[in-house]
C-alpha cells in the first residue's frame, strides 16, 4: 500500500503545519450560515488542500461533493451540476461543494464558467470550499472578490523532516541522513511526492541520480517501471512519472514493439495499452479529466517483474528504422530526379511509379541508368520485391 | 495603516493607525513580524534556531508555515506526539474529534 494513503491524516490533528490556517478553516465552518462567503484555499500541490476539505467535511457532518475545473468549464455545466445541489439539499441531506483546481479554469475554454460559478459563489446557499494552487490569474482576482481567502504555505523542511520520521518510525525502518536531506529539500515542500520518494527508497528502488522521482524523466521512468523489484516499487514510480498522458502511453506503446519479448506477453501489453488508449480517448473526447487519475491504474497492469522491456523511443526496430533513414533519403532523390521526367509529383511518383519501375528494371524491360550508389538501392529494392 | 489588513506572517489583524510594512503584490505584515526572522518553536515556543538549522540555506522563511520545531525538542524521544500535543494546547478548536 502506499504510504501516502496509509498515512493520509484522518483527523484535523493528524495534518502537520499551517496551524493558523486550520484554525481559519474550523472558525469559518463554525459560524457558516446561509450567506456566509466561500472559501478559497490557496497553496502549493501536496500541501493538503484536497485532504482539510475532506477532513473538515467529516468533521462537521457535510456529504462533500467534489468537483475540479474540468467539471465547471462552461456554464452549461455548472448549471447542471451545481444548481440541483444547490436547490434540493434536505433531498440530498447536508452538502458541501468543494472545487479543486479552479485556477485550471482559464483561456477561452471556460466558456463562461468563471462568471457562472462567480453567480454561485455570491449566494451560497450551502457551503463551498474551492482549492487553488495560485491565486494571482485575472480570472483568480475575480473569484477572489467573493470568497474569503485562506493560504497554506510550505512546510518548513525541518517539519518535513519530523513528518517523515514518525513515517519512517512506524515502519519500522530507516533512512541515511543524507537520503533524508535529499528527499526533503527534493521536495519543495510536498508531502505527498516526499512520502512516495521515501517509499520508493525503503523498497530498494534508489533513483539513479540525485534527482527525486518527480524529475525523473520518461527514459529513466520507463525503465525504473520495468527494473521495479515490486509492483508497489512500479505504482510509485508509474505515479511520479508527470508527464503528457499521451506521451507516457506512447512511450510505453514503443517500448513494448520494440522489445524482445513473447508473443503471449506482447499480447497482454498491447491488450493493456489500448485499454489505456481507449481511456485517453474518452477523456478527450468528452474533456472528462477526472478520469485521469484511472490511467495510471490501468497501466500498471503492463509491469512484470524482471521483464525485458527498457524504453525506446521509436516504435520500430533499429534495422528498420536504419532501411527508413538511409535508404528512405537515396530512394526520395531518385524519386525527385524520375519524377520530374514523367511529369508527377514526387510522392505520386514513389507511391504508384516506383513499383512498376523496379519490376521493368527487374525484368530488363526498361533500360535505366543510375550511378553505382543508386543502383545499388534500386537492386536491394528489387531484391525485397522477391 | 490607512485601512485594516491580515498580517502575511502571523495572519492576525492589523488595525487603523498600526505601524504596519505593505508591498505591492505581497500584502501587509506587522512592524515587529517584518523584523523577526526567525521561525517559532511549536512545541517550546521559543526561537526555532533557524541561523543554526541545517537547512537555513534552504528554507525560505518569508513564505513557509511559521511554526516549527527547534532541534532540542526535535531530538526528544516522540517529537511527532509532542508536536501534536502542543498543537492541541496553542490550538484547541483543532481537536475536533475529540469532543
Amino acid at each position: 500500500m502506499m504510504w501516502s494513503e496509509k498515512y493520509r491524516p484522518q483527523k484535523m490533528i493528524d495534518l502537520i503545519g499551517n496551524e493558523e490556517a486550520r484554525k481559519l478553516l474550523v472558525e469559518w465552518f463554525q459560524k457558516w450560515k446561509k450567506g456566509t462567503k466561500p472559501l478559497l484555499l490557496v497553496g502549493p500541490p501536496g500541501i493538503g488542500k484536497t485532504t482539510l476539505a475532506n477532513i473538515s467535511a467529516r468533521d462537521f457532518g457535510y456529504d462533500m461533493i467534489s468537483l475540479n475545473a474540468s467539471d465547471v468549464r462552461n456554464k452549461k455545466n455548472i448549471q447542471e451540476i451545481l444548481e440541483p445541489v444547490l436547490g434540493n439539499q434536505t433531498v440530498l441531506g447536508q452538502p458541501m461543494i468543494f472545487i479543486d483546481e479552479v485556477d485550471g479554469i482559464h483561456g477561452r475554454s471556460d466558456y463562461g464558467g468563471v462568471e457562472a460559478l462567480i453567480n454561485i459563489l455570491k449566494e451560497a446557499t450551502i457551503p463551498i470550499i474551492l482549492a487553488a494552487n495560485y491565486d494571482k490569474s485575472d480570472k483568480m482576482k475575480k473569484i477572489k472578490k467573493t470568497v474569503k481567502l485562506i493560504e497554506l504555505r510550505p512546510l518548513p523542511p525541518r517539519l518535513l523532516r519530523l513528518h517523515l520520521n514518525m513515517i519512517l518510525k512506524k515502519e519500522g525502518t530507516k533512512i541515511t541522513p543524507g537520503n533524508l536531506i535529499k528527499l526533503i529539500l527534493n521536495a519543495n515542500g510536498d508531502i505527498r511526492s516526499m512520502i512516495n520518494s521515501a517509499q520508493a527508497l525503503v523498497t530498494g528502488f534508489e533513483p539513479p541520480t540525485e534527482k527525486s522521482f518527480e524529475s525523473l524523466d520518461i527514459e529513466e521512468g520507463i525503465n525504473a517501471f520495468y527494473k521495479a523489484q515490486s509492483i508497489d516499487e512500479a505504482r510509485v514510480i508509474l505515479y511520479s512519472m508527470h508527464i503528457d498522458p499521451r506521451e507516457k502511453i506512447n512511450a510505453f506503446y514503443s517500448s513494448i514493439i520494440s522489445s524482445n519479448i513473447s508473443n503471449s506477453e506482447l499480447d497482454n501489453s498491447l491488450q493493456i495499452i489500448s485499454e489505456a488508449d481507449i481511456l485517453f480517448g474518452r477523456i478527450m473526447k468528452t474533456q472528462d479529466w477526472r478520469l485521469l487519475r484511472y490511467l495510471d491504474a490501468i497501466l500498471l497492469n503492463l509491469y512484470k517483474k524482471n521483464s525485458t522491456i527498457r524504453y525506446s523511443q521509436y516504435n520500430l526496430s533499429w534495422p528498420v528504422l536504419n532501411r527508413i533513414r538511409w535508404d528512405g533519403a537515396k530512394i526520395k532523390s531518385i524519386s525527385n530526379t524520375l519524377s520530374k521526367k514523367f511529369h508527377i509529383s514526387t510522392s505520386t511518383f514513389a507511391t504508384y511509379y516506383f513499383p512498376f519501375i523496379l519490376f521493368c528494371k527487374k525484368n530488363n524491360s526498361l533500360d535505366l541508368q543510375f550511378d553505382e550508389i543508386n543502383d545499388e538501392i534500386i537492386q536491394k529494392e528489387i531484391d525485397l520485391l522477391v | 495603516m490607512k485601512f485594516d489588513g491580515t498580517c502575511i506572517i502571523c495572519n492576525e489583524k492589523i488595525t487603523v493607525n498600526e505601524i504596519g510594512l505593505w508591498a505591492k503584490g505581497l500584502g501587509v505584515k506587522h512592524e515587529k513580524c517584518a523584523e523577526s526572522n526567525e521561525l517559532k518553536c511549536m512545541i517550546c515556543n521559543n526561537s526555532a534556531g533557524c541561523s543554526e538549522c541545517e537547512f537555513h540555506d534552504d528554507c525560505d522563511r518569508s513564505i513557509v508555515s511559521q511554526l516549527c520545531i527547534c532541534k532540542n525538542c526535535e531530538s526528544n524521544n516522540e517529537p511527532f506526539e509532542l508536536y501534536q500535543k502542543s498543537v492541541i494546547n496553542k490550538f484547541a478548536l483543532l481537536n475536533i474529534n475529540s469532543k
